[in-house]
């Protein structure tokens, strides 16, 4: 070191020269501070430094704040106005059925979705689930991109890897599977097509788990021909159901409700009341609603039908050997005297079954056959387009994956891990294959297997088409900009394909000169000319009797998997809509459970909320076992335990912390970390078909409680025996039921026995209120009103309803404003279901309005009762004075911020802070914006001009909102009508709100005053 | 030394004391510093009202979700608390106002206590029908004050607006009754006390009292007219408590004979609120002698009279019911005996109907513990009361579909405990710093200088 110090190193001639003073360095080029004055700081260097950090500070408050493209259009975009709502036809994607739609644009984002009332398949309605479909659009835990070995990856990046693949494997002619569920739609199935034909041996390889191929293959077995019939409920005037929850799940249960109510209109004065007979296991809703309903276990609903098989070859004359299927404890002039109603309205009646049998749906082929039935009530030369799941499909491409043979695999839309019974079997196996893309636009149980997930549009960001089968073309157009950095399965399976193309010009392709373009978007559906499907003569040498299957043994139970309303087979499970959403039958949110009749219930000494375990244990496999809480269930057959699918979905564990924080809250999530238990490890595979239902399985108690969420906690009509004076009527008025033929004789409903009438003293204001202009009232009929909620689930969204999880339900604290009442009624030992859909009854002589200390609900000029949560403050008199308990408080701050999530609130209206009353305005939103309409085109306001959330959505039409000062309105013929009452007339509040009376086609008389 | 009076009346105080005495046999208790006893009440009724704030603040900022009410039942334990509470200080104003005009004597040695019971208890209802609401931060809306929200104004058919004129009113007069009946008192202290802030507060209070006969001559006629005025608000304030269920229209509610029946109610459970305390205060504090067994046994006779009233008005309701041909109304008290809440109404009953029946009997009545045991189950029973009319009513009302439960959480129990926590705590203070007895009304009915 000394001697390096002793050399001299010059960067310069001067430097080197002593006496001259070096440059400054550039560290320190521009001393402001003498160094050497250490930590003195002097006074001019105080103000100096100041002086400048003002400056500094003055200068740059003086810059305008950023503008953040707050720039008005030079010329504004054609159809956006602000504030104004456009609506886009297109076709609903959330389940099969393909309903038609109507999407409400607001300011360029789509906010609610609404039925096409034009489309002639769908006609108005849009059930829960579609109307929930929107939330999925703005679900922050949908896919922003694709993804490569579980990384974020890039378009580029992943097409050209997967390309790289495909081609080698196309090179080598490996085996590639596409796996899908059955689509109905002609461009997907096209462009899938193209793809699989791109490789030597490639398959597309569909199925589902509500599958309806049973039904496709009686019809090859019968007709000679694949094909899933289309079901014209409307023109049957005899509707006997075996299994098939037609109104509430089965196959399209939108259109199915229009055409059952649209038969059964009990003022129309030349219609008919179809008459509807439902054989069933468990409760539907569709049981619900049936004149006639008999509960039969699994095992012999074949046998059932073969009864009415049988009755019904009987009248008609043509040979039918029934063998010994035996009575199944069914009376037999019941199975004759529906016999005799099916063969008076032979060629005007349907059978219609849910079985996944085959035999049995041969009988049922046969039935309809016999009745003349096809080619009136079911079309099957022109089938639903639904193609066969073919159920062993996916047990071959399992055994496959098993063996190692498959190369590649490409699957959309389904979720086989979660849904099928051997799903961790499927799991296992996919990782055998070397390519595995899934198009999920989630990470599930399935798509998380993937090599690469290519996530798909939401449906409302894409192009497609759904066909019905009967020439009718639904159309889907993407209604916004995709939201993130998502492509189209179609444009993805084009693309590996070699073909690139956009959706639209895919769609454009496949439907080219046959529909007029322009008009199809616009109208959200076509017609194109749909050639017969040849079928065969009917071939009833393949009818045979089905005789009872296997008895159940003792201890054991006939197992039920059911879809649910509203969930399905677990498409609604990431919804919080719609696990908030009651079930129509149980009123239970939040939860699946074992239902058990109350007699078995009794026996195996559980009550509503134990947790069961099930345990299906089959001699050939392993038991299978899942625990659940129970639910007692009245009208269930005794044999039997029903249990809802769709439910402990992986993704479901993000509601984890749905509801208010606070210190008595309890989770919203089960033991098991999911909202609710997945039942498909029960599904069975028998003969070749999935089955949902027969199983046998057993059931026992664990000792542990699990409290179910209910929203109603009393069931029953009548009040309780113990309660109720001698004498005393102990059925409560809310719900008046007559008979068709009582009521076609005397025109009105039955009266109460014991009804008092009260003298009218007048009111206490009486010149409150006049209502010179309008006078808005609505009318609800329960005689088609199934209690399907999609009512429910639409006033939610366009009322920016919170969520508030499930503790806060079995607190009884839910926030729908409108909610169905459901009561069980004794109809000589089978169970009768009620629906009541109640609102605010937007009472004249409101009864909250004069309570209220602050003027916060008060009475509006046209009749509604109006509340104003900014003057709210929170005493809830005013619930607590509503005869009908639908004011909903914000017990706490319910609104919570999730930006993506609360682009789908409604502009329109406020969303609510805590400790403020709110209720049903009968969307007045919807009034004023009609109002608004109506004056710029210099009219008054037109009858059907306003319809509230819950009439648009109606798909049974039971709704009707009106002016009550029109007597040409809808409403006030309704209201003019025998079957029109109002709750709690009695009262003196006058609603302005009204029921028609449930009707049902039955032979005597509904005694409706009986005592107790 | 027997007085000639004694002949014919029982002495009202014992013991044949002079006014001196008095003086000094009630002021002892604030010369003195306070008892252990006193300390032990003290800690435990603040860490009630410690248990209540905390309660009371957590409900506010988290909501009243935190509280077991639902959709059906709107009002549970806030408005029984606040009927109760505004019942306690029913006893007050009928001791001070009403028994004054009536020349009744004897309430001068438990009418200081009982119209600061009064007040207390008015303290303790005003806060819930504030912390009941969804926004208390906009309680001041419920007056009716010009304002700049347009022409906003309140709602003259609310019941509840005619509550909060009672409750204030009530408040307003008792304070202003019980201050003026104490200013003679404040001058007694201020004369005893030794110079200091004590004696200046005392002095200030006390108005310049001279004890001069003018000064008497005009102290009596405001006392007079105060008690006029104070006497109305005997029947009205329960009275108008009773209109916020009366007015509507849900079964159990919707009765007329709520007014005479809450008022009753009202100055049953106020009495036995006296006696529960006065009991305690006659002990621990050595009053026997101005607070005696006849006292005790004029109040008890009260006790059983407005008992009585009260099982008329249960029974009434019944009978009501039953001839009202309403099935709502019917099952409305079916309901309340028999239904999922009965044991409520059982309570009730055997607190309110059976136990003061015990009170007929004089040995009962000379019996302080019995009657402080008896006082106890009516302060039970008609909180039970209360809870009963508000919850039963609304669980089960029209439509079986809205029938539920209901249930307190720990936050409203706590919230209960603390409003016991606060009276208690306002008591103790007051036992400490103002005379607990009304010194110069005693003087008046002292048998010393009668003979």
């Amino acid at each position: 070191m000394g001697e390096s110090s002793s050399k001299t190193y010059w960067k310069s001639l001067p430097q080197r020269s002593d006496g001259v003073i070096p440059l400054p360095i550039a560290g320190d080029e521009f001393p402001e501070v003498p160094a050497s004055r250490g930590m003195e700081f002097r006074r001019r260097d105080f103000l100096a430094a100041a002086g400048f950090a003002l400056g500094g500070m003055a200068f740059t408050g003086c810059s305008r704040a950023p503008i953040q493209k707050a720039i008005p259009y030079l010329v504004a975009p054609e159809a956006i106005v602000p504030g104004h709502a456009v609506h886009y036809a297109s076709t609903c994607r959330a389940c099969p059925a393909g309903c038609g739609l109507l999407v409400k644009n607001r300011d360029g984002r789509a906010i609610k979705l609404e039925g096409n009332a034009e489309h002639p398949v769908s006609r108005g309605g849009l059930c829960a689930v579609g109307q929930a479909s929107i939330l999925g659009l703005y679900d922050s835990k949908r896919l922003q991109h694709p993804m490569q070995q579980g990384k974020r990856a890039t378009w580029d990046v992943v097409d050209g890897e997967i390309m790289r693949q495909l081609d080698a494997l196309r090179a080598s002619g490996a085996t590639v599977r596409v796996l899908t569920r059955p689509t109905s739609s002609p461009t997907m199935r096209r462009v899938i097509e193209r793809f699989v034909g791109s490789f030597t041996d490639a398959k597309h390889v569909t199925y589902e788990t509500l599958s309806s191929s049973a039904i496709h293959q009686a019809h090859e077995r019968t007709h000679g021909q694949s094909v899933l019939p289309r079901y014209l409920f409307d023109k049957a005037e005899v509707i006997v159901g075996f299994d098939a929850d037609f109104l509430g799940t089965w196959l399209s249960p939108v259109t199915f409700t229009a055409g059952w109510a649209s038969g059964r209109r009990a003022d129309a004065t030349n219609g008919t009341f179809s008459y509807h007979a439902q054989f069933e296991s468990r409760l539907s809703v569709t049981g619900g609603k049936a004149d006639c309903r008999v509960p039969v276990a699994p095992s012999q609903l074949g046998a059932v039908l073969t009864q009415v098989a049988s009755a019904v070859a009987k009248k008609s004359g043509v040979a039918f050997l029934a063998g010994d299927v035996g009575t199944n404890g069914i009376d037999a002039s019941l199975v004759e005297d529906l016999a005799a109603r099916l063969w008076h309205a032979r060629g005007k009646s349907l059978v219609v079954c849910g079985s996944q049998d085959v035999n049995t749906q041969v009988v049922c082929n046969f039935i309809n056959h016999t009745l003349g039935n096809y080619g009136a009530t079911l079309d099957i030369a022109h089938p639903a387009s639904q193609g066969d799941a073919g159920d062993d499909a996916i047990q071959t491409l399992l055994n496959e994956l098993e063996a190692g043979t498959v190369d590649a695999l490409i699957m959309d839309g389904v979720n086989p891990v979660y849904d099928l019974p051997n799903g961790a079997a499927f799991a296992t196996a996919i990782g055998k294959v070397g390519l595995v893309v899934s198009l999920a636009d989630r990470i599930s149980e399935t798509s998380s297997h993937a090599t690469f997930i290519c996530p798909d549009h939401h449906y409302l960001e894409t192009w497609g088409d759904v066909s019905f089968g009967d020439g009718l073309i639904g159309f889907q157009q993407p209604v916004m900009r995709p939201l993130f950095d998502t492509r189209s399965a179609l444009e993805s399976l084009s693309q590996w394909t070699g073909v690139p193309k956009s959706d639209r010009a895919l769609v454009q392709e496949t439907w080219g000169e046959r529909v007029s373009w322009n008009k199809a978007i616009h109208d959200g559906f076509a017609k194109v000319s749909q050639q017969a499907v040849p079928v065969g003569a009917f071939q009833v040498g393949v009818v045979t009797p089905v005789p009872v299957a296997e008895k159940v043994r003792d201890g054991q139970l006939a197992l039920v998997l059911y879809p649910k309303v509203a969930m399905l087979d677990g498409r609604g499970a990431a919804n919080p809509w719609l696990l908030e959403m009651p079930d129509p039958i149980t009123k239970v949110v939040w939860d699946n459970y074992a239902s058990l009749s109350e007699k078995t219930a009794a026996s195996l000494g559980v009550e509503t909320g134990d947790v069961v375990r099930v345990t299906r244990s089959e001699p050939d496999s392993k038991a299978t076992t899942i625990e659940l809480p129970a639910l007692v269930q009245p009208g269930q057959h005794d044999r039997v335990v029903a249990i809802a699918l769709g439910y402990g979905y992986g993704e479901s564990a993000r509601f984890a912390d749905v509801g208010p924080e606070w210190l008595e809250k309890k989770p919203t999530l089960g033991d098991n970390g999911l909202v609710g238990t997945n039942a498909s490890p029960l599904l069975t595979y028998r003969a070749g078909q999935l089955r949902l239902s027969g199983a046998h399985v057993s059931v026992t108690r664990t000792g542990r409680k699990h409290t179910l969420a209910t929203t109603q906690d009393y069931h029953n009509i009548e009040i309780p025996e113990a309660l109720a004076l001698p004498g005393m009527i102990r059925r409560r008025p809310m719900v008046r039921e007559t008979t068709i033929a009582a009521y076609q004789r005397d025109g009105k409903l039955p009266e109460r026995g014991h009804a008092v009438h009260h003298e009218d003293l007048g009111d206490l204001w009486p010149d409150d209120h006049k209502y010179e202009g309008h006078h808005w009232g609505m009318a609800i009929d329960l005689t088609s009103c199934t209690g399907c909620s999609a009512c429910v689930v639409s006033c939610q969204i366009e009322n920016n309803v919170p969520v508030v999880g499930r503790d806060e339900v079995r607190r009884k604290r839910i926030m729908h404003w409108l909610r169905i009442d459901r009561y069980y009624s004794d109809n000589h030992g089978e169970t009768d279901v009620l629906h009541q859909p109640v609102m605010c009854q937007h009472c004249d002589s409101a009864p909250c309005e004069t309570v209220c200390p602050v003027l916060a609900t008060v009475h509006g000029e046209e009749g509604l009762n109006q509340q104003a949560y900014n003057r709210c403050v929170g005493t809830r008199y005013c619930a607590n004075n509503c005869p009908y308990k639908v004011r909903r408080f914000n017990w706490f701050e319910y609104a919570h911020d999730d930006k993506l999530a609360n682009m789908s609130l409604n502009p329109d209206i406020t969303v609510r802070g805590r400790g403020v009353m709110e209720k049903c305005s009968l969307c007045v939103q919807r009034i004023e914006e009609a109002r608004i309409e109506a004056k710029k085109q210099g009219r008054a306001i037109a009858d059907g001009d306003i319809k509230p959330a819950c009439q648009q959505s109606c798909p049974a039409g039971a709704i009707v909102f009106g002016d009550m000062n029109d007597p040409e309105s809808a409403v006030s013929k309704l209201i003019a009508s025998g079957r029109h009452y109002r709750m709690l007339e009695e009262t003196n509040v006058k609603p302005s709100v009204g029921y028609l009376g449930l009707v049902r086609n039955r032979d005597e008389i509904e005694d409706d005053t009986h005592h107790g | 030394m027997v007085s000639v009076g004694a002949t014919i009346h029982d002495p009202l105080i014992l013991g044949d004391k002079t006014p001196s005495v008095v003086t000094k046999d009630i002021c002892s208790s604030l010369d003195r510093g306070p008892a252990l006893s006193w300390w032990v009440a003290i800690t435990i009724s603040s860490t009630m009202l410690l248990l209540g704030l905390v309660a009371v603040g957590y409900q506010v900022a988290t909501g009243i979700g935190t509280w077991g009410l639902n959709n059906t039942v709107g009002w549970a334990f806030d408005i029984t608390n606040f009927v109760f509470w505004v019942g306690i200080g029913h006893a007050g104003t009928l001791i001070s106002a009403v028994l004054f005009l009536f020349r009744q004597k004897w309430r001068t040695s438990v009418n200081r206590a009982a119209e600061a019971m009064t007040i207390f208890a008015v303290i303790c209802a005003g806060i819930f029908p504030l912390i009941h609401m969804g926004r208390p931060w906009l309680a001041h809306w419920m007056a009716p004050y010009p304002n700049t929200r347009g022409p906003l104004w309140i709602n003259f058919r609310s019941p509840l607006v005619w509550d909060f004129f009672a409750i204030s009113t009530y408040f307003t007069i008792s304070f202003v009754f019980w201050y003026v009946g104490m200013i003679p008192d404040m001058a007694t202290l201020r004369d005893r006390l030794k110079a200091g802030w004590r004696r200046s507060v005392a002095g200030f209070l006390s108005l310049g009292w001279n004890g001069s006969f003018r000064t008497w001559l005009h102290y009596e006629t405001v006392y007079l007219l105060l008690a006029g005025l104070a006497t109305p608000l005997v029947p009205s304030v329960h009275t108008i408590v009773s209109w916020d269920f009366a007015t509507s229209v849900i079964p159990g509610w919707h009765t007329t004979i709520l007014p005479p029946y809450f008022v009753a109610g009202a100055i049953f459970s106020g009495m036995s609120m006296v006696l529960s305390l006065m009991l305690i205060a006659r002990k621990t504090m050595h009053l026997e002698d101005y607070i005696t067994v006849k006292h005790v046994g004029a109040m008890c006779k009260i006790l059983i009279a407005t008992g009585g009233m009260v099982a008329m008005a249960y029974l009434t309701e019944f009978v009501t019911a039953l001839y009202s041909n309403s099935e709502y109304e019917q099952f409305a008290f079916m309901n309340r005996a028999l239904g999922p809440l009965c044991w409520s109404y059982w309570i009730m009953v055997g607190c309110n109907i059976l136990s003061p029946q015990i009170l007929w009997f004089k040995a009962a009545r000379s019996n302080m513990l019995v009657v402080f045991v008896v006082t106890i189950f009516i302060n039970i029973g008609m909180w039970f009361e209360r809870f009963v009319i508000i919850v039963t009513s609304l669980h089960r009302d029209y439509l079986p579909s809205n029938w539920t439960g209901y249930a307190p959480t720990w936050i409203e129990i706590a919230t209960l405990v603390g409003s016991f926590g606060l009276f208690l705590t306002l008591f103790l203070m007051f036992c400490r710093f103002i005379p607990v007895i009304a010194i110069a009304e005693v003087k008046g009915v002292l048998s010393h200088g009668r003979k």
